[in-house]
Protein backbone atom coordinates (compact mmCIF):
# COMPACT_ATOMS: atom_id res chain seq x y z
CA UNK A 1 0.00 0.00 0.00
CA UNK A 2 1.30 3.66 -1.09
CA UNK A 3 0.65 5.91 1.82
CA UNK A 4 0.18 9.25 0.68
CA UNK A 5 1.04 11.99 2.90
CA UNK A 6 -0.63 15.26 2.85
CA UNK A 7 1.94 18.21 2.40
CA UNK A 8 -0.69 20.82 3.27
CA UNK A 9 -3.32 20.58 5.95
CA UNK A 10 -5.62 23.42 6.49
CA UNK A 11 -7.97 23.02 9.11
CA UNK A 12 -10.90 25.99 9.49
CA UNK A 13 -8.90 28.57 8.38
CA UNK A 14 -10.38 32.03 8.55
CA UNK A 15 -9.25 35.18 7.60
CA UNK A 16 -11.25 38.48 8.58
CA UNK A 17 -10.93 42.00 6.79
CA UNK A 18 -13.65 43.91 9.08
CA UNK A 19 -16.76 43.02 8.21
CA UNK A 20 -16.08 40.91 5.41
CA UNK A 21 -14.93 37.18 6.20
CA UNK A 22 -12.36 36.50 3.21
CA UNK A 23 -11.83 32.37 4.27
CA UNK A 24 -14.50 31.20 6.03
CA UNK A 25 -13.41 28.11 8.15
CA UNK A 26 -11.64 26.62 4.93
CA UNK A 27 -10.84 22.54 5.20
CA UNK A 28 -8.69 20.33 3.03
CA UNK A 29 -5.65 18.84 2.40
CA UNK A 30 -3.51 18.81 -0.56
CA UNK A 31 -1.36 15.07 -1.03
CA UNK A 32 1.82 15.10 -1.36
CA UNK A 33 3.32 15.38 -4.78
CA UNK A 34 -0.26 16.60 -5.98
CA UNK A 35 -1.18 19.51 -8.14
CA UNK A 36 -4.55 21.27 -6.37
CA UNK A 37 -6.64 23.68 -8.33
CA UNK A 38 -8.77 26.19 -5.69
CA UNK A 39 -11.35 27.41 -8.20
CA UNK A 40 -13.42 30.46 -7.69
CA UNK A 41 -14.87 33.44 -9.14
CA UNK A 42 -13.17 36.94 -8.42
CA UNK A 43 -13.09 37.68 -4.62
CA UNK A 44 -14.20 33.89 -3.63
CA UNK A 45 -10.79 34.36 -1.21
CA UNK A 46 -8.13 32.59 -3.59
CA UNK A 47 -5.70 34.84 -3.12
CA UNK A 48 -6.16 35.28 0.86
CA UNK A 49 -5.76 31.50 1.21
CA UNK A 50 -2.56 31.59 -0.71
CA UNK A 51 -1.17 34.47 1.64
CA UNK A 52 -2.41 33.07 4.69
CA UNK A 53 -0.35 29.76 3.76
CA UNK A 54 2.60 31.71 2.65
CA UNK A 55 2.09 33.70 6.86
CA UNK A 56 2.32 36.50 4.99
CA UNK A 57 -1.64 36.79 6.45
CA UNK A 58 -2.62 35.64 10.09
CA UNK A 59 -5.76 33.85 9.95
CA UNK A 60 -8.07 35.21 12.46
CA UNK A 61 -8.96 31.36 13.20
CA UNK A 62 -7.99 28.14 12.58
CA UNK A 63 -4.69 27.07 11.24
CA UNK A 64 -2.81 25.38 8.71
CA UNK A 65 0.48 23.29 8.59
CA UNK A 66 2.60 23.28 5.77
CA UNK A 67 4.97 20.37 5.17
CA UNK A 68 4.47 19.84 8.99
CA UNK A 69 5.22 23.08 10.17
CA UNK A 70 2.32 25.69 11.78
CA UNK A 71 1.46 28.65 10.17
CA UNK A 72 1.23 30.72 13.30
CA UNK A 73 4.29 28.85 15.26
CA UNK A 74 6.71 28.31 12.28
CA UNK A 75 6.40 31.04 9.76
CA UNK A 76 10.11 31.44 9.12
CA UNK A 77 10.06 27.10 8.40
CA UNK A 78 7.14 27.53 6.27
CA UNK A 79 8.86 30.46 4.06
CA UNK A 80 11.54 28.86 3.54
CA UNK A 81 9.85 25.65 2.22
CA UNK A 82 7.46 27.39 -0.03
CA UNK A 83 7.90 29.19 -2.95
CA UNK A 84 5.12 32.02 -4.21
CA UNK A 85 4.19 33.17 -7.68
CA UNK A 86 1.93 36.09 -6.27
CA UNK A 87 -1.15 37.59 -7.94
CA UNK A 88 -0.24 38.95 -10.79
CA UNK A 89 3.03 37.76 -10.60
CA UNK A 90 4.50 39.75 -13.70
CA UNK A 91 3.89 42.68 -11.81
CA UNK A 92 5.90 41.86 -8.87
CA UNK A 93 9.86 41.85 -10.39
CA UNK A 94 11.96 44.36 -9.77
CA UNK A 95 11.63 46.39 -12.89
CA UNK A 96 14.93 47.56 -12.56
CA UNK A 97 17.03 44.75 -12.12
CA UNK A 98 18.17 42.43 -14.63
CA UNK A 99 16.56 38.87 -14.72
CA UNK A 100 19.51 37.65 -13.49
CA UNK A 101 19.54 39.99 -10.70
CA UNK A 102 15.95 39.71 -9.66
CA UNK A 103 16.61 35.88 -9.49
CA UNK A 104 20.10 36.03 -7.75
CA UNK A 105 19.05 38.06 -4.97
CA UNK A 106 15.73 35.63 -4.24
CA UNK A 107 18.35 32.75 -4.17
CA UNK A 108 20.42 34.06 -1.51
CA UNK A 109 17.69 35.32 0.11
CA UNK A 110 16.07 31.74 0.53
CA UNK A 111 19.64 30.55 0.94
CA UNK A 112 20.58 28.92 -1.90
CA UNK A 113 24.22 28.21 -1.42
CA UNK A 114 26.28 30.38 -3.08
CA UNK A 115 28.38 27.90 -5.38
CA UNK A 116 24.87 26.53 -6.72
CA UNK A 117 23.38 29.69 -7.62
CA UNK A 118 24.73 30.76 -10.88
CA UNK A 119 23.88 27.22 -12.21
CA UNK A 120 20.53 26.83 -10.63
CA UNK A 121 19.53 30.33 -12.24
CA UNK A 122 21.12 29.46 -15.90
CA UNK A 123 19.03 26.01 -15.85
CA UNK A 124 15.72 27.56 -14.91
CA UNK A 125 16.43 30.31 -17.57
CA UNK A 126 17.03 28.19 -20.09
CA UNK A 127 14.04 25.66 -19.04
CA UNK A 128 12.42 28.67 -19.18
CA UNK A 129 13.66 29.98 -22.47
CA UNK A 130 14.59 32.62 -21.01
CA UNK A 131 18.89 32.70 -20.54
CA UNK A 132 19.16 34.77 -24.24
CA UNK A 133 17.08 37.68 -21.84
CA UNK A 134 18.98 37.13 -18.69
CA UNK A 135 20.66 40.88 -18.98
CA UNK A 136 17.49 42.60 -19.82
CA UNK A 137 15.97 44.44 -17.02
CA UNK A 138 12.66 42.65 -15.96
CA UNK A 139 10.47 45.90 -16.58
CA UNK A 140 11.46 45.59 -20.60
CA UNK A 141 10.26 41.93 -20.92
CA UNK A 142 6.85 41.43 -22.18
CA UNK A 143 3.60 39.97 -19.67
CA UNK A 144 4.58 36.35 -20.65
CA UNK A 145 8.35 36.65 -20.21
CA UNK A 146 7.88 38.07 -17.05
CA UNK A 147 5.20 35.67 -15.69
CA UNK A 148 8.18 33.01 -16.33
CA UNK A 149 10.88 35.08 -14.87
CA UNK A 150 8.11 35.03 -11.55
CA UNK A 151 7.76 31.28 -11.96
CA UNK A 152 11.39 31.03 -11.99
CA UNK A 153 11.50 32.90 -8.60
CA UNK A 154 9.32 30.67 -6.91
CA UNK A 155 11.03 27.60 -8.12
CA UNK A 156 15.16 28.43 -7.36
CA UNK A 157 15.24 26.92 -3.52
CA UNK A 158 13.19 23.97 -4.94
CA UNK A 159 10.54 24.66 -2.48
CA UNK A 160 8.39 21.58 -1.49
CA UNK A 161 5.37 23.70 -1.82
CA UNK A 162 4.71 25.77 -4.39
CA UNK A 163 1.53 28.01 -4.16
CA UNK A 164 0.70 29.86 -7.44
CA UNK A 165 -1.94 32.44 -7.82
CA UNK A 166 -3.52 32.63 -10.97
CA UNK A 167 -0.28 31.49 -12.72
CA UNK A 168 -1.53 32.20 -16.29
CA UNK A 169 -4.09 34.73 -16.05
CA UNK A 170 -2.64 37.92 -18.82
CA UNK A 171 -1.40 35.38 -21.16
CA UNK A 172 -2.18 34.52 -24.43
CA UNK A 173 -3.17 31.26 -25.02
CA UNK A 174 0.10 29.75 -26.18
CA UNK A 175 1.91 30.95 -23.31
CA UNK A 176 -0.97 29.90 -20.74
CA UNK A 177 -0.07 26.73 -22.33
CA UNK A 178 3.44 26.67 -22.08
CA UNK A 179 2.96 27.80 -18.23
CA UNK A 180 0.99 24.77 -17.69
CA UNK A 181 3.57 22.57 -19.00
CA UNK A 182 6.25 23.85 -17.10
CA UNK A 183 4.40 23.64 -13.93
CA UNK A 184 3.20 19.59 -15.51
CA UNK A 185 6.82 18.81 -15.85
CA UNK A 186 7.94 20.21 -12.59
CA UNK A 187 6.11 18.51 -10.87
CA UNK A 188 6.70 15.21 -12.95
CA UNK A 189 10.87 16.10 -12.56
CA UNK A 190 10.57 17.01 -8.98
CA UNK A 191 7.63 15.80 -7.51
CA UNK A 192 6.51 19.15 -5.76
CA UNK A 193 3.44 19.72 -4.24
CA UNK A 194 1.51 22.77 -6.35
CA UNK A 195 -1.27 24.67 -4.88
CA UNK A 196 -2.69 26.89 -7.92
CA UNK A 197 -5.43 29.51 -7.58
CA UNK A 198 -7.48 29.85 -11.03
CA UNK A 199 -10.61 30.76 -12.21
CA UNK A 200 -10.44 29.47 -15.25
CA UNK A 201 -11.98 25.24 -15.02
CA UNK A 202 -10.66 24.24 -17.77
CA UNK A 203 -7.14 24.82 -16.86
CA UNK A 204 -7.95 23.29 -13.72
CA UNK A 205 -9.47 20.44 -15.60
CA UNK A 206 -6.39 19.86 -17.27
CA UNK A 207 -3.61 20.23 -14.47
CA UNK A 208 -4.59 19.08 -11.15
CA UNK A 209 -5.27 15.58 -9.16
CA UNK A 210 -7.84 17.52 -7.00
CA UNK A 211 -9.79 20.38 -7.01
CA UNK A 212 -12.13 22.69 -4.53
CA UNK A 213 -14.21 25.37 -5.37
CA UNK A 214 -14.47 28.33 -3.22
CA UNK A 215 -17.03 30.99 -3.08
CA UNK A 216 -18.15 33.87 -0.42
CA UNK A 217 -14.78 32.04 1.74
CA UNK A 218 -16.36 29.24 1.70
CA UNK A 219 -15.57 25.90 0.33
CA UNK A 220 -18.47 24.25 -2.05
CA UNK A 221 -17.35 21.28 -3.41
CA UNK A 222 -13.86 19.18 -3.37
CA UNK A 223 -12.86 16.11 -4.59
CA UNK A 224 -11.00 14.28 -7.22
CA UNK A 225 -11.09 16.29 -10.42
CA UNK A 226 -12.25 12.87 -12.44
CA UNK A 227 -14.58 12.21 -9.85
CA UNK A 228 -16.10 15.26 -10.19
CA UNK A 229 -15.78 15.99 -14.06
CA UNK A 230 -17.99 12.38 -14.48
CA UNK A 231 -19.94 13.65 -11.40
CA UNK A 232 -21.06 17.04 -12.43
CA UNK A 233 -20.65 17.09 -16.18
CA UNK A 234 -24.49 16.11 -17.32
CA UNK A 235 -23.69 17.59 -20.57
CA UNK A 236 -20.95 18.92 -22.95
CA UNK A 237 -20.69 20.28 -25.96
CA UNK A 238 -18.49 19.44 -28.79
CA UNK A 239 -17.67 21.13 -32.02
CA UNK A 240 -17.39 19.17 -35.28
CA UNK A 241 -15.84 20.05 -38.29
CA UNK A 242 -16.30 17.70 -41.33
CA UNK A 243 -15.58 17.32 -45.26
CA UNK A 244 -18.52 18.12 -47.67
CA UNK A 245 -21.41 16.35 -45.87
CA UNK A 246 -22.19 18.80 -42.93
CA UNK A 247 -25.78 18.08 -43.09
CA UNK A 248 -25.67 14.65 -43.40
CA UNK A 249 -24.13 14.68 -40.11
CA UNK A 250 -25.94 16.83 -38.91
CA UNK A 251 -28.84 14.34 -39.11
CA UNK A 252 -26.68 11.60 -38.09
CA UNK A 253 -25.96 13.18 -35.15
CA UNK A 254 -29.78 14.28 -34.45
CA UNK A 255 -31.19 10.87 -34.36
CA UNK A 256 -29.18 10.16 -31.70
CA UNK A 257 -31.00 9.92 -28.18
CA UNK A 258 -28.55 11.60 -26.38
CA UNK A 259 -27.73 13.82 -28.24
CA UNK A 260 -29.55 16.86 -27.04
CA UNK A 261 -29.64 20.35 -29.24
CA UNK A 262 -27.47 20.85 -32.30
CA UNK A 263 -26.27 24.24 -33.58
CA UNK A 264 -24.99 24.56 -37.44
CA UNK A 265 -22.51 27.50 -37.51
CA UNK A 266 -20.72 28.05 -40.74
CA UNK A 267 -18.83 24.63 -41.67
CA UNK A 268 -19.35 23.45 -38.18
CA UNK A 269 -22.09 22.08 -35.85
CA UNK A 270 -22.24 22.10 -32.43
CA UNK A 271 -23.82 18.97 -30.52
CA UNK A 272 -24.45 19.20 -26.79
CA UNK A 273 -24.69 15.68 -25.56
CA UNK A 274 -25.38 14.02 -22.18
CA UNK A 275 -22.92 11.76 -19.98
CA UNK A 276 -20.37 12.89 -22.42
CA UNK A 277 -17.76 10.36 -21.11
CA UNK A 278 -19.34 7.92 -22.33
CA UNK A 279 -21.19 8.89 -25.39
CA UNK A 280 -18.40 10.77 -27.08
CA UNK A 281 -16.39 8.10 -28.91
CA UNK A 282 -20.48 6.64 -30.16
CA UNK A 283 -20.93 9.54 -31.33
CA UNK A 284 -17.80 9.97 -33.26
CA UNK A 285 -18.42 5.82 -33.94
CA UNK A 286 -22.09 6.38 -35.62
CA UNK A 287 -20.63 9.37 -37.91
CA UNK A 288 -17.44 7.66 -38.66
CA UNK A 289 -19.13 4.48 -39.61
CA UNK A 290 -21.59 6.35 -42.09
CA UNK A 291 -18.94 7.51 -44.41
CA UNK A 292 -18.69 11.19 -42.55
CA UNK A 293 -15.00 12.18 -42.98
CA UNK A 294 -14.16 14.31 -39.67
CA UNK A 295 -11.85 17.27 -39.75
CA UNK A 296 -12.43 18.39 -36.29
CA UNK A 297 -14.06 16.80 -33.45
CA UNK A 298 -13.36 19.15 -30.55
CA UNK A 299 -14.66 19.27 -26.95
CA UNK A 300 -15.95 22.71 -26.30
CA UNK A 301 -14.11 24.59 -22.95
CA UNK A 302 -16.54 24.38 -20.12
CA UNK A 303 -16.56 27.25 -18.54
CA UNK A 304 -16.83 27.79 -14.52
CA UNK A 305 -20.23 28.98 -14.78
CA UNK A 306 -21.34 26.03 -16.25
CA UNK A 307 -19.86 23.66 -13.68
CA UNK A 308 -21.10 26.25 -11.02
CA UNK A 309 -24.42 25.45 -12.28
CA UNK A 310 -23.82 21.98 -11.71
CA UNK A 311 -22.82 22.26 -8.41
CA UNK A 312 -25.36 24.64 -7.18
CA UNK A 313 -28.57 22.30 -9.08
CA UNK A 314 -26.82 19.33 -7.18
CA UNK A 315 -27.52 21.26 -3.96
CA UNK A 316 -31.27 21.86 -4.80
CA UNK A 317 -31.32 18.56 -5.23
CA UNK A 318 -30.20 17.06 -1.96
CA UNK B 1 18.96 36.66 13.03
CA UNK B 2 21.19 37.03 10.45
CA UNK B 3 23.44 40.03 9.91
CA UNK B 4 24.17 39.03 6.06
CA UNK B 5 20.54 38.94 5.19
CA UNK B 6 20.12 42.73 6.30
CA UNK B 7 23.22 43.52 3.99
CA UNK B 8 21.82 41.42 1.14
CA UNK B 9 18.40 43.58 1.73
CA UNK B 10 19.98 46.59 1.78
CA UNK B 11 22.72 46.18 -1.03
CA UNK B 12 19.49 45.35 -3.34
CA UNK B 13 17.65 48.45 -2.27
CA UNK B 14 21.00 50.98 -2.62
CA UNK B 15 21.56 49.15 -6.13
CA UNK B 16 17.86 50.09 -7.01
CA UNK B 17 17.63 53.37 -5.38
CA UNK B 18 20.61 54.38 -7.25
CA UNK B 19 19.03 53.53 -10.30
CA UNK B 20 15.89 55.52 -9.82
CA UNK B 21 17.06 59.13 -11.74
CA UNK B 22 15.53 61.30 -8.84
CA UNK B 23 17.21 59.41 -5.89
CA UNK B 24 20.20 59.41 -7.66
CA UNK B 25 20.81 63.41 -8.85
CA UNK B 26 18.87 63.66 -5.75
CA UNK B 27 21.40 62.53 -3.70
CA UNK B 28 23.91 64.34 -5.38
CA UNK B 29 22.35 67.83 -5.30
CA UNK B 30 21.37 68.09 -2.05
CA UNK B 31 24.05 66.33 -1.28
CA UNK B 32 26.52 69.46 -2.26
CA UNK B 33 24.24 71.93 -1.37
CA UNK B 34 25.40 71.94 2.30
CA UNK B 35 29.15 72.09 1.83
CA UNK B 36 28.55 74.77 -0.76
CA UNK B 37 26.38 76.91 1.47
CA UNK B 38 28.82 75.99 4.34
CA UNK B 39 31.75 76.89 1.82
CA UNK B 40 30.51 79.98 0.06
CA UNK B 41 29.74 81.79 3.87
CA UNK B 42 33.45 80.96 4.69
CA UNK B 43 34.27 82.70 1.74
CA UNK B 44 32.49 85.52 2.35
CA UNK B 45 33.56 86.02 5.64
CA UNK B 46 37.46 85.11 5.22
CA UNK B 47 37.71 87.55 1.91
CA UNK B 48 35.83 90.15 3.01
CA UNK B 49 37.82 91.10 5.93
CA UNK B 50 40.54 88.00 7.35
CA UNK B 51 40.68 89.31 10.58
CA UNK B 52 36.72 89.76 11.86
CA UNK B 53 35.97 87.03 9.86
CA UNK B 54 38.42 84.50 11.41
CA UNK B 55 36.95 85.81 14.41
CA UNK B 56 33.36 84.98 13.65
CA UNK B 57 34.03 82.23 12.08
CA UNK B 58 33.36 79.59 15.00
CA UNK B 59 30.16 81.08 15.29
CA UNK B 60 28.70 80.99 11.87
CA UNK B 61 30.07 77.57 12.13
CA UNK B 62 28.08 76.65 15.37
CA UNK B 63 24.78 77.65 13.76
CA UNK B 64 25.74 76.43 10.02
CA UNK B 65 26.61 72.55 11.30
CA UNK B 66 23.01 71.57 12.07
CA UNK B 67 22.18 73.24 8.47
CA UNK B 68 24.53 70.86 6.85
CA UNK B 69 23.48 67.96 8.89
CA UNK B 70 19.97 68.50 8.03
CA UNK B 71 20.64 68.64 4.25
CA UNK B 72 22.68 65.54 4.58
CA UNK B 73 20.04 63.39 6.48
CA UNK B 74 16.74 64.60 4.09
CA UNK B 75 18.11 62.20 1.09
CA UNK B 76 17.68 59.50 4.29
CA UNK B 77 14.21 60.26 3.99
CA UNK B 78 13.77 59.50 0.48
CA UNK B 79 15.38 56.18 0.86
CA UNK B 80 13.96 55.05 3.39
CA UNK B 81 10.58 55.82 1.41
CA UNK B 82 11.58 53.95 -1.53
CA UNK B 83 12.69 51.09 0.17
CA UNK B 84 9.20 50.65 2.36
CA UNK B 85 6.54 52.53 0.48
CA UNK B 86 8.44 51.99 -2.54
CA UNK B 87 8.78 48.32 -2.52
CA UNK B 88 4.52 48.40 -1.86
CA UNK B 89 3.73 50.91 -4.32
CA UNK B 90 5.95 48.57 -7.33
CA UNK B 91 4.69 45.64 -5.64
CA UNK B 92 7.50 43.92 -4.90
CA UNK B 93 6.49 44.15 -1.13
CA UNK B 94 4.78 40.54 -1.04
CA UNK B 95 7.84 38.48 -2.47
CA UNK B 96 10.20 39.88 -0.29
CA UNK B 97 7.65 39.50 2.25
CA UNK B 98 7.45 35.63 1.39
CA UNK B 99 10.86 34.98 1.66
CA UNK B 100 12.40 33.54 4.85
CA UNK B 101 13.48 36.74 6.09
CA UNK B 102 12.34 37.46 9.63
CA UNK B 103 10.87 40.39 10.83
CA UNK B 104 14.43 41.63 12.44
CA UNK B 105 16.23 41.17 9.61
CA UNK B 106 14.36 43.02 7.11
CA UNK B 107 14.10 46.01 9.49
CA UNK B 108 17.54 46.20 10.30
CA UNK B 109 18.25 45.66 6.42
CA UNK B 110 15.84 48.50 5.34
CA UNK B 111 17.46 50.50 8.04
CA UNK B 112 21.04 50.00 6.76
CA UNK B 113 20.17 50.64 3.40
CA UNK B 114 19.37 54.51 4.32
CA UNK B 115 21.53 54.85 6.95
CA UNK B 116 24.75 53.63 4.57
CA UNK B 117 24.15 56.29 2.47
CA UNK B 118 23.09 58.92 4.49
CA UNK B 119 26.16 58.64 6.75
CA UNK B 120 28.50 58.13 3.55
CA UNK B 121 26.77 61.96 2.79
CA UNK B 122 27.41 63.20 6.34
CA UNK B 123 30.72 62.21 6.64
CA UNK B 124 31.84 63.33 2.79
CA UNK B 125 29.74 67.09 3.35
CA UNK B 126 31.51 67.39 6.65
CA UNK B 127 35.15 65.83 4.88
CA UNK B 128 34.40 68.26 2.07
CA UNK B 129 33.52 72.02 4.18
CA UNK B 130 36.87 71.08 6.22
CA UNK B 131 39.11 70.71 3.42
CA UNK B 132 37.37 73.59 1.34
CA UNK B 133 37.89 75.81 4.87
CA UNK B 134 41.44 74.78 5.09
CA UNK B 135 41.93 75.92 1.55
CA UNK B 136 40.29 79.45 1.74
CA UNK B 137 42.27 79.84 5.29
CA UNK B 138 45.12 79.24 4.13
CA UNK B 139 45.22 81.04 0.69
CA UNK B 140 45.19 84.14 2.96
CA UNK B 141 47.44 83.10 5.31
CA UNK B 142 45.25 82.71 8.37
CA UNK B 143 45.72 79.88 10.95
CA UNK B 144 43.44 76.50 10.35
CA UNK B 145 39.84 76.45 12.06
CA UNK B 146 37.36 73.90 12.08
CA UNK B 147 34.71 74.62 9.98
CA UNK B 148 32.35 72.67 11.28
CA UNK B 149 33.94 72.71 15.02
CA UNK B 150 34.35 70.99 17.45
CA UNK B 151 30.60 71.30 18.74
CA UNK B 152 29.20 71.21 15.20
CA UNK B 153 31.12 68.21 14.59
CA UNK B 154 30.15 66.71 17.84
CA UNK B 155 26.41 67.25 16.94
CA UNK B 156 26.89 65.91 13.53
CA UNK B 157 28.41 62.24 14.54
CA UNK B 158 25.93 62.36 17.58
CA UNK B 159 22.64 63.61 16.52
CA UNK B 160 23.11 62.68 12.92
CA UNK B 161 23.43 58.73 13.04
CA UNK B 162 20.34 58.65 15.37
CA UNK B 163 18.49 60.90 13.67
CA UNK B 164 18.90 58.78 10.70
CA UNK B 165 17.76 55.50 12.72
CA UNK B 166 14.11 58.12 13.69
CA UNK B 167 13.50 58.87 10.21
CA UNK B 168 13.47 54.78 9.32
CA UNK B 169 11.44 54.22 12.39
CA UNK B 170 8.87 56.19 11.36
CA UNK B 171 8.67 55.12 8.06
CA UNK B 172 8.29 51.40 8.85
CA UNK B 173 6.03 53.01 11.09
CA UNK B 174 3.82 54.63 8.61
CA UNK B 175 4.45 52.73 5.60
CA UNK B 176 1.25 50.26 6.70
CA UNK B 177 -1.02 53.23 6.27
CA UNK B 178 0.66 55.49 3.75
CA UNK B 179 0.24 54.55 0.20
CA UNK B 180 2.70 56.87 -1.50
CA UNK B 181 6.51 57.21 -2.07
CA UNK B 182 6.15 60.75 -1.84
CA UNK B 183 3.71 61.38 1.39
CA UNK B 184 6.07 58.89 3.51
CA UNK B 185 8.64 60.86 2.37
CA UNK B 186 7.30 64.13 3.68
CA UNK B 187 6.06 62.59 6.91
CA UNK B 188 9.17 61.27 8.10
CA UNK B 189 11.29 63.92 6.52
CA UNK B 190 9.84 66.49 9.32
CA UNK B 191 11.89 64.53 11.85
CA UNK B 192 15.00 66.71 10.61
CA UNK B 193 13.47 69.98 11.85
CA UNK B 194 14.83 69.05 15.28
CA UNK B 195 18.20 70.34 13.58
CA UNK B 196 16.27 73.71 14.06
CA UNK B 197 16.84 73.74 17.98
CA UNK B 198 20.82 74.27 17.97
CA UNK B 199 20.21 75.95 14.88
CA UNK B 200 18.31 78.66 16.13
CA UNK B 201 17.93 78.60 20.32
CA UNK B 202 22.05 80.12 20.48
CA UNK B 203 22.17 82.87 17.83
CA UNK B 204 19.89 84.69 20.73
CA UNK B 205 22.88 84.83 22.48
CA UNK B 206 24.78 86.74 19.73
CA UNK B 207 26.43 89.84 20.92
CA UNK B 208 29.16 91.45 18.36
CA UNK B 209 28.64 89.14 15.99
CA UNK B 210 29.85 86.13 17.72
CA UNK B 211 27.74 83.76 19.59
CA UNK B 212 28.03 81.76 23.51
CA UNK B 213 29.88 78.48 23.08
CA UNK B 214 28.56 77.51 26.27
CA UNK B 215 25.07 77.87 24.68
CA UNK B 216 26.19 76.02 21.48
CA UNK B 217 27.40 73.03 23.60
CA UNK B 218 24.09 72.95 25.63
CA UNK B 219 21.57 72.99 22.97
CA UNK B 220 23.74 70.65 21.17
CA UNK B 221 23.68 68.33 23.38
CA UNK B 222 20.29 68.93 24.19
CA UNK B 223 19.07 67.91 20.65
CA UNK B 224 21.62 64.93 20.45
CA UNK B 225 19.31 63.80 23.75
CA UNK B 226 16.13 64.57 21.74
CA UNK B 227 17.19 62.68 18.71
CA UNK B 228 17.98 59.28 21.25
CA UNK B 229 14.81 59.78 22.78
CA UNK B 230 13.28 59.65 19.24
CA UNK B 231 15.28 56.96 17.82
CA UNK B 232 14.80 54.50 20.68
CA UNK B 233 11.36 54.91 21.28
CA UNK B 234 10.36 55.04 17.70
CA UNK B 235 12.64 52.03 16.63
CA UNK B 236 11.49 49.73 19.50
CA UNK B 237 7.95 50.89 18.51
CA UNK B 238 8.84 49.60 14.46
CA UNK B 239 9.69 46.44 15.32
CA UNK B 240 7.33 45.98 18.21
CA UNK B 241 4.38 46.67 16.22
CA UNK B 242 5.84 45.68 12.66
CA UNK B 243 3.63 42.64 10.62
CA UNK B 244 3.27 41.39 7.54
CA UNK B 245 -0.48 41.74 7.59
CA UNK B 246 -0.45 45.48 7.75
CA UNK B 247 2.20 46.03 5.39
CA UNK B 248 0.47 44.09 2.70
CA UNK B 249 -2.87 45.22 3.07
CA UNK B 250 -4.44 47.95 1.19
N1 LIG C 1 -6.08 43.44 2.48
C1 LIG C 1 -7.41 43.42 2.34
N2 LIG C 1 -8.16 44.31 2.99
C2 LIG C 1 -9.51 44.29 2.87
N3 LIG C 1 -10.20 43.42 2.11
C3 LIG C 1 -9.50 42.51 1.43
C4 LIG C 1 -8.07 42.47 1.50
N4 LIG C 1 -7.65 41.44 0.72
C5 LIG C 1 -8.75 40.89 0.19
N5 LIG C 1 -9.87 41.51 0.60
C6 LIG C 1 -11.25 41.14 0.25
O1 LIG C 1 -11.42 39.77 0.54
C7 LIG C 1 -12.18 39.12 -0.46
C8 LIG C 1 -11.40 37.98 -1.04
O2 LIG C 1 -10.32 38.49 -1.77
P1 LIG C 1 -9.28 37.60 -2.56
O3 LIG C 1 -8.26 38.53 -3.12
O4 LIG C 1 -8.82 36.51 -1.70
O5 LIG C 1 -10.17 37.02 -3.73
P2 LIG C 1 -9.74 36.15 -4.99
O6 LIG C 1 -10.52 34.91 -4.93
O7 LIG C 1 -8.27 36.04 -5.04
O8 LIG C 1 -10.27 37.05 -6.17
P3 LIG C 1 -9.63 37.36 -7.62
O9 LIG C 1 -10.05 36.27 -8.53
O10 LIG C 1 -10.29 38.64 -7.98
O11 LIG C 1 -8.18 37.48 -7.45
C9 LIG C 1 -12.53 40.20 -1.47
O12 LIG C 1 -13.83 40.66 -1.20
C10 LIG C 1 -11.53 41.28 -1.23
O13 LIG C 1 -12.06 42.54 -1.54
MG1 LIG D 1 -6.87 36.71 -6.34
Amino acid sequence: MVIKLDEVVISGLTKKFDDLTAVDHIEFNVAKGSIYGLLGPNGAGKSTTIRLLCTLLRPDEGTATVSGFDIIESPVQVREITGVLPEEGNHTLYQTLSGYDNLEYFARLYDVPEDEIPGRIEELLTFMDLWERKDDPAGELSTGNRQRLALCRALLHKPKVLLLDEPTAALDPVAAKRVRKLILSFSEKYGQTFFINSHNLSEVQRMCDKIAIIDEGKILLSGDTQELRTRFKTSQDFRIRVVDDLEKAGSIAESLDFVTSLKKEADTIVVTIEDPFTNNSMLMQSLLSQGIKIVEFAEEEATLEDLYLDVIKEGGAK
Amino acid sequence: MALYKSILVAKADLKMAMKVKMVRYGLIGIGALGPITMLVTVALMVYGDPVIGVLILPSISAILAPMLGMIAIIPASMIAANALVGEKEMNTLEPLLSTPLTDRELLIGKLLSSFIPSMALLLGSILVSEIGTFIILRSVGAEFILVPGIPGLFLLLTAGPTLIVAIVSIMILISGRVKRVYEAYQTSGAVVMVFILPMMIPTMTMGAGTVDMNSVWMWNIITFLITLVIAASTWALAVRKFNRDTMISM
